[in-house]
């Protein structure tokens, strides 16, 4: 079985999100990185179909130098090996990721066999473009499903429950597929440190990938004003218990 | 007669000794395969250790009834050593003695006290095990307990019996009155003596050399090997974990315990040390409040594991989950044991293994290692905050490339991100202000020490973080670093130099101290009745016991807690448990504030952060009228006291 | 000029036709045209629908569904797409904003290309006042298309009020402190018929389901009043909050990124507040 995962680096960014001089960037001292969290749960996803069904896996990201602490993050968790293509701090947009990384995944299935099954995240905790694991989908010409919260193999396809208003709606997918998955798909676990060990020296594949001219080009970001809300104290302590109600009732819900 | 009785002793000799020896070489072995441990150097330290602890008793003293029962039988042990053989030399000829100490008066003395003493002391040891029954026996081989105080009786009952029969029929060599209770005895078995002698001194020695073959089966097996075990315990910082070195190929590192055989050779000592007294039981402040760990059961479980060469794995199979988790590394345990058992390693070497191997531990605690791994700080708030509780107090920040202030004020992140927490850092600056001190903050390039990664057995988490602060402060050129929080202190000045990092660390009770020494704050003492709650990292670790209170005295009127100094009682959150829930028992936070409440004090007075939050927390939970200050914050209020009168 | 839209019965369709309509005269295409739900049949429905009307743009609501179609459009089309607006202006190129980080950073972009596809983020544009648009017929879709389909429906196992849709929602965080302690969480919910919602944090903690976590990637939700309880407020959290329309936080941290942004607050110990206020409701009853 071959099973490849698609992530991308983020930064955390607490409560307030600063931004760079020329309003084109998050200012990104001090703030620690991780992997966009629905996809963390696509490579746990992976890896635990590998565990359970022979074969390898493959990591990949589009991202910066640095991009590589989240490959190893992965490799950790247990996938095999890693393909970064180095973006060299340009922004691909959705598109031009998605093409970058058919190209590789279509490079990689050349040489080793098809992937029976590749995971993306739902959507990314940045740029949120919801697009990218579609985009790859049509590219290979797979069925894709998204927005996933529990994916069961059952022979040649896929079992897949998509979470909706009033539960679950299930699609039932040939292999081979593309599926995003959202969080709490799983618990991703906590890697070992004989993994973190051994991820340092698994192997990573690195290449620039050329980037087109963005057709959903940036201009530039801007932290939105306060949404209008007062932030009007009603108290402190449980003597507020009264203003609380109070407004409770206002709002009609008491 | 003589010869038969020759042949007779060396047939049990040899049979005794032989089966002793088996025995002791099989546990020897068993220490050799252990895994290595440095405990070699500093002989002076050692040699004091075994001074005060083993020939002065001076642990077994504290609690004074049983310290001067046992004192009693291990000094009559060593006094009456030499009769083993004089008893020996005796079976097989009655006529003949030890040359020389055989003849001795004085030591005739000594043997007659020392063997009434030893028997005071085993009648004593019955008492209390039998009418007083304290509840530190819970668990133990009471069984097993009771057959060695017999054995013992019946050595010291022998041998008195043996002299007395002996002054009947003129056997001794030594002035009899010198002996005066084997004496007196005398007059009473004349009748019998000549057969009584014979059964004496050879029930002696066979009571003696059972006992040898035995011991090496059983817990009085400390007698042999306690003494090696204090002497190979810590000389350095009690507060000091030993590194893991993972630069070595991944098949050589030791990921703390996962089998017995994963022990270093001092663990499987320290399990062998093990005399199942329960003085550490009696301590452990998860087991008053009813948590499944018990630092005695688990060590004997341990030494079972070990000696019975099951190659299971410790977890679940001798030890559960709970009890590696249930540890507040308080010390108390180890503060305690008469017999040098290191408790703590044992918890810590358990928990590498289920946190860095299986990645098995409560999932809270996985958030918090998560957070301190990619964010820097266990709460996984931005570093950038790190600045907001110093907003508006004019306190320097050193950029990167500025010369390095006197004093480096290490914040630590409770204060940066608990609002609590905080009040004792803005104290603190505002009094190192007010006296003058050049210091500064490290601001967002503070990352978190690292403690409680490591006191979850996160060892690899650990060393990266404080790789990664000692460059900062080696790059910074800091020498001397004040810090509000005991564990930053402990692990910075105990812990750092093993990763490079060597400064003069000081706690801010020591450091405001002595600015109230030298006169540079004055605080007005007020009619606050203060109790201070010892921290267990400062106090017990590493000894800060006065300065806290000079302070107090400084701003209020002192009354003590019952479990003070040295023998505080845990506020819950060590051992990385301030980031996981206590499942059972009562929360040991609300034991503490009772303790604090019942002493009739308005102040809890606390030096860490996060005695500060769980004592609060007791403090609300419990309804208690105490009010939870840092000793910085009565200081600041002291010393604005002053000011305004 | 014509725009096609994706509509279906929601508020956000109504939202979403609001924008479009800057680009054309909408005509609508019903998401419930394909039954079961088959997100590639709707988009190969879409591309016909567009190059017939030679539509000046499509739009649909930016919810899971409309994404999901509407990237599937692109990717069909070899068109971008711009998820997520909130202002879109027609031009050459065609100038968004659209909402990154869940909606705590917004993204001025330009759209390049001939038919810009475009989803409108939910509660952050007027709904529309004006006349339904005309329906555009769906023909049977190509079996290619219908690979991907709903083949079952499977219900939740938990009763009791489901996040997307309360009213009310009383949520906890890290302040909770324990697994326990939302006790008086789910006391407060009970007194108001609400549900209970929880950060990251306490999910990560073990203390309560993911089902039960508001955020971006948890349960995005829309209720009259979110009553915030010890939660500090990061992004992640924040980002689920957009359609709240009252939010009181109670926190011990006046300075808490959720106290800042919230309509109403109390600052003190949730864990005496809380129980206050349910006394409080009690009371009054």
């Amino acid at each position: 079985m071959r099973i490849a995962a698609c992530i991308k680096r983020v930064p955390i960014t607490g409560g307030r999100i600063l931004l760079t001089d020329d309003g084109r960037a998050i200012n990104t001292q001090h703030l620690g990185f991780t992997m966009s969290p629905h996809e963390e749960c696509g490579v746990e996803e992976a890896v635990r179909l590998i565990e359970a069904n022979k074969g390898d896996s493959v990591v990949l990201t589009l991202g910066p130098a640095e991009a590589v602490e989240q490959l190893r993050d992965a490799m950790a968790l247990g996938i095999d090996r890693a393909i970064h293509l180095q973006a060299d701090g340009q922004e691909f947009d959705a598109e031009a990721t998605a093409a970058s990384l058919t190209e590789a995944i279509q490079a990689d299935e050349a040489a080793n066999g098809r992937f029976d099954l590749i995971f993306f995240g739902n959507e990314s905790a940045d740029s949120g473009g919801f697009q990218v694991g579609i985009r790859v989908a049509y590219a290979l010409g797979r069925p894709c499903v998204t927005g996933l919260k529990k994916v069961t193999l059952d022979g040649s396809s896929v079992r897949c429950e998509q979470e909706v208003e009033g539960g679950r709606d299930v699609y039932v997918v040939p292999l081979p597929a593309v599926l995003t998955v959202k969080e709490g798909l799983n618990l991703p676990r906590y890697p070992s440190v004989p993994g973190k060990m051994r991820a340092r020296t698994k192997p990573v594949a690195v290449t620039t990938p050329a980037r087109p001219e963005p057709r959903l080009e940036l201009a530039r970001l801007a932290v939105p004003a306060g949404q209008g809300r007062r932030a009007e104290s009603l108290g402190s302590g449980p003597a507020a218990a009264p203003a609380v109600v109070d407004m409770l009732q206002k709002a009609g819900v008491l | 007669m003589t010869v038969v009785q020759g042949i007779a002793l060396a047939v049990v000799l040899v049979v005794a000794v032989g089966l002793f020896t088996r025995r002791a070489l099989t546990l020897y072995r068993l220490l050799r395969s252990g895994k290595p441990a440095a405990r070699f150097g500093d002989v002076p330290a050692r040699a004091r250790a075994e001074a005060t602890v083993v020939v002065g008793q001076s642990k077994l003293l504290q609690r004074l009834l049983p310290g001067l029962m046992h004192a009693a039988i291990f000094w009559g042990f060593l006094v009456l050593f030499p009769t083993i053989l004089i008893a020996m030399i005796g079976a097989v000829d009655p006529h003949s003695t030890l040359p020389w100490l055989g003849a001795q008066g004085w030591y005739a003395f000594l043997v007659d006290v020392f063997a009434v003493l030893v028997l005071a002391g085993v009648i004593t040891a019955f008492v209390i095990r039998k009418v007083q029954r304290p509840a530190r026996f819970k668990g133990s081989h009471v069984g097993e307990a009771d057959l060695i105080l017999a054995l013992i009786a019946g050595i010291v009952c022998t041998l008195l019996l043996w002299h007395a029969s002996q002054i009947a029929l003129h056997l001794n060599d030594y002035p009899a009155q010198w002996a005066p209770i084997s004496n007196a005895l005398s007059h009473l078995v004349g009748p019998v003596a000549p057969v009584l002698e014979r059964v004496a001194v050879w029930g002696h020695v066979l009571i003696i050399l059972s006992f040898l073959v035995y011991l090496p089966y059983s817990k009085h097996l400390h007698i042999l090997v306690a003494a090696f075990n204090v002497y190979f315990g810590r000389t350095g910082a009690r507060g000091r974990l030993e590194p893991i070195d993972f630069e070595k190929p991944e098949a050589e590192v030791r990921f703390g315990s996962a089998r017995a055989s994963d022990m270093t050779w001092k663990q499987m000592l320290d399990t062998m040390s093990c005399t199942e007294c329960g003085r550490c039981q009696d301590v452990c402040p998860a087991y008053a409040t009813g948590k499944a760990l018990s630092p005695k059961l688990l060590i004997m479980a341990m030494r079972d594991q070990l000696l019975s060469g099951a190659s299971t794995p410790i977890v679940p199979t001798a030890v559960t989950d709970d009890v590696v988790w249930d540890c507040v590394t308080c010390g108390a345990c180890v503060r305690e044991c008469p017999v040098g058992i290191e408790h703590i390693d044992h918890v810590i070497d358990l928990r590498r293994n289920l946190v860095m191997v299986e990645s098995r531990f409560p999932d809270e605690a996985g958030t918090m290692l998560r957070d301190v791994d990619r964010s820097s700080n266990p709460w996984g708030k931005p570093q950038a905050d790190r600045l907001q509780w110093a907003e508006g107090l004019g306190v320097r920040v050193l950029q990167p490339g500025e010369a390095a202030p006197d004093v480096l004020f290490w914040v630590g992140c409770a204060p940066a991100f608990d609002e609590r927490a905080r009040k004792s850092a803005v104290s603190t600056a505002k009094l190192m202000q007010q006296a003058g001190v050049d210091f500064a903050i490290l601001g967002p390039r503070e990352s978190c020490t690292g403690d409680p990664a490591r006191r979850m057995g996160d060892e690899y988490t650990y060393q990266r973080l404080a790789g990664e602060n000692v460059a900062t402060l080696n790059g910074a050129g800091v020498k001397k670093i004040v810090t509000t929080c005991p564990h930053c202190f402990n692990t910075i000045g105990n812990e750092y130099p093993d990763f490079g990092g060597r400064y003069e660390v000081v706690h801010h009770t020591e450091f405001l101290a002595q600015l109230v020494r030298e006169g540079r704050l004055s605080p007005a003492a007020s009619d606050r009745k203060i109790t201070y709650h010892d921290s267990c990292y400062l106090a017990r670790h590493n000894d800060v016991r006065a300065q806290p209170r000079e302070l107090v005295d400084a701003v209020g009127q002192a009354v003590e807690m019952p479990r003070n100094r040295e023998r505080t009682f845990c506020c819950g959150a060590g051992g990385a448990r301030m980031w996981m829930e206590e499942k059972r028992g009562r929360p040991i936070n609300q034991e503490r504030v009772r303790e604090a409440a019942a002493t009739g004090a308005d102040t809890l007075a606390v030096a860490c952060p996060f005695c500060t939050v769980m004592l609060d927390d007791g403090v609300r939970e419990t309804g208690a009228k105490l009010q939870v200050f840092d000793l910085a914050t009565l200081l600041a209020e002291a010393v604005e006291r002053k000011r305004s009168s | 000029m014509t725009v096609l839209v994706l509509m279906d019965e929601s508020d956000a369709s109504r939202q979403t036709l609001t924008l479009a309509r800057r680009f054309g005269e909408p005509r609508a295409l019903r998401m419930e045209a394909v039954q079961p739900f088959a997100p590639d049949a709707l988009a190969a429905a879409l591309a016909e629908a567009a190059d017939q009307l030679n539509a000046a743009a499509v739009f649909a609501a930016g919810t899971e569904r409309g994404n999901e179609v509407m990237a599937r459009l692109a990717a069909r089309t070899g068109l971008p797409f711009a998820a997520n607006c909130v202002a879109a202006t027609p031009g050459e190129p065609v100038e968004v904003t659209r909402l990154r980080w869940g909606g705590s950073l917004l993204e001025e972009a330009r759209l390049h290309g001939p038919r810009p596809l475009i989803t409108v983020a939910p509660h952050t544009v007027p709904a529309d006042t004006g006349p339904a648009p005309a329906e555009v017929e769906v023909k049977v879709p190509a079996a290619a298309d219908l690979v991907v389909r709903v083949s079952d429906h499977v219900k939740p196992s938990t009763g009791g009020v489901s996040l997307a849709e309360a009213k009310v929602i009383v949520s906890g965080g890290r302040g909770v402190g324990s697994k326990e302690g939302f006790a008086i969480i789910e006391e407060l919910a009970e007194l108001l018929g609400a549900a209970v919602g929880c950060s990251r944090a306490v999910t990560s903690a073990g203390w309560r389901p993911h089902s039960d976590q508001v955020g971006q990637t948890g349960t995005k939700v829309a209720p009259e009043v979110y009553i915030a309880c010890g939660i500090s407020g990061a992004t992640q959290h924040m980002a689920g909050l957009k359609g709240a329309k009252r939010i009181l936080a109670i926190n011990s941290d006046p300075q808490a990124p959720l106290m800042l942004n919230a309509d109403y607050t109390v600052t003190g110990d949730l864990k005496e507040i809380v129980p206050a206020i349910s006394a409080e409701i009690r009371k009054q009853r």
